[in-house]
């Protein structure tokens, strides 16, 4: 499929999703340096088992599986958290990877209403990892905002030069772009 | 060094394997995630028919949450595993157990 963003619009995601792939990159080396460098035990599951976040946006991404049972919740977190983490890692590096490949748009391309425009072509893995990736950092700003349902009245009544109003859009615009992917994938489930 | 681990004998014993307690996979309304999106997670993870993957998206988001899959409690952790790959907020608990 195909994707056209303005230049401003992938240099924000360009930002955004190089910002994500250091959160979720990030933790686990800094909580035990000590093992963090070791691929022998990282092979077998062990070093740095990770502990339970404190940042409420990295417990977003990594939850808890178990509501009422802290040492099973602990155990899952030590089997699953640093494979999924890598998985989140490799499908923000893909985007990245996707977003340096552009093309200009040509000017007798429809989607071109004016304005310079890049063009993305995306095969189905590459969608998949815009899929996830969108979906996280949606998470990440929606969760450092506090995002709730329906408070949209809200973050409009923000003053304009409130940078949470402009956070908030950007994390609108991420939906938008989202919506459009999930809707053209939905189309070839049925 | 080790030296190869010595033969047990088996204490007998009539123990009978008792099958997995059935688990389930819940998973919880959040304000981020888009209707769209989670129904496409239930369709093409699960592999459920659209109104199926509707019918839960709508659960979960009016409801609170919504039973997902059900199973042996590893085949519940893998789904809870893929979910929280998906950036849906899933737990799992034993079949009955209310959240």
């Amino acid at each position: 499929m195909t994707a056209a963003f303005h230049q401003v619009e992938a240099e924000l995601l360009r930002s955004l999703v190089g910002q994500l792939l250091e959160l979720v990159r990030g933790e686990p080396a800094q909580r035990d340096p000590r093992q963090a460098g070791d691929p022998l035990a990282a092979a077998f599951g062990l070093g740095d088992d990770p502990t339970r976040p404190t940042d409420p946006v990295v417990l977003r991404l990594f939850p808890d599986a178990y509501r009422d049972d802290d040492e099973s919740a602990a155990e899952f977190r030590r089997f699953t958290e640093r494979g999924l983490r890598e998985a989140k890692a490799d499908a923000a590096a893909a985007v990245l990877a996707s977003l340096a490949a552009v093309g200009p748009v040509e000017p007798d391309d429809p989607l071109d209403s004016g304005g310079e425009k890049v063009r993305l072509h995306l095969d189905a893995d590459e969608a998949q990892a815009w899929l996830r990736t969108l979906t996280d950092l949606r998470l990440a700003l929606g969760t450092r905002l506090g995002v709730e349902e329906g408070d949209e009245e809200h973050w409009q009544a923000l003053p304009d030069d409130d940078p949470r109003r402009h956070i908030h859009d950007v994390y609108d615009w991420l939906g938008w772009v989202q919506e459009t992917l999930v809707r053209a994938l939905s189309a070839g489930l049925d | 060094m080790t030296t190869a681990p010595a033969e047990v004998e088996r204490p007998e014993s009539d123990e009978v394997v008792v099958p997995d307690t059935p688990w389930t996979t819940v998973v919880w309304n959040d304000p981020v995630n888009l209707m769209s999106y989670v129904t496409y997670v239930f369709q093409s993870y699960f592999g459920y028919a659209r109104g199926k993957a509707e019918k839960l998206m709508l659960d979960v988001h009016e409801k609170g949450k919504a039973i997902v899959s059900s199973g042996s409690r590893e085949a519940m952790e893998r789904d809870v595993e893929a979910m929280h790959g998906y950036g849906l907020w899933a737990t799992m608990q034993k079949a009955g157990d209310r959240g």
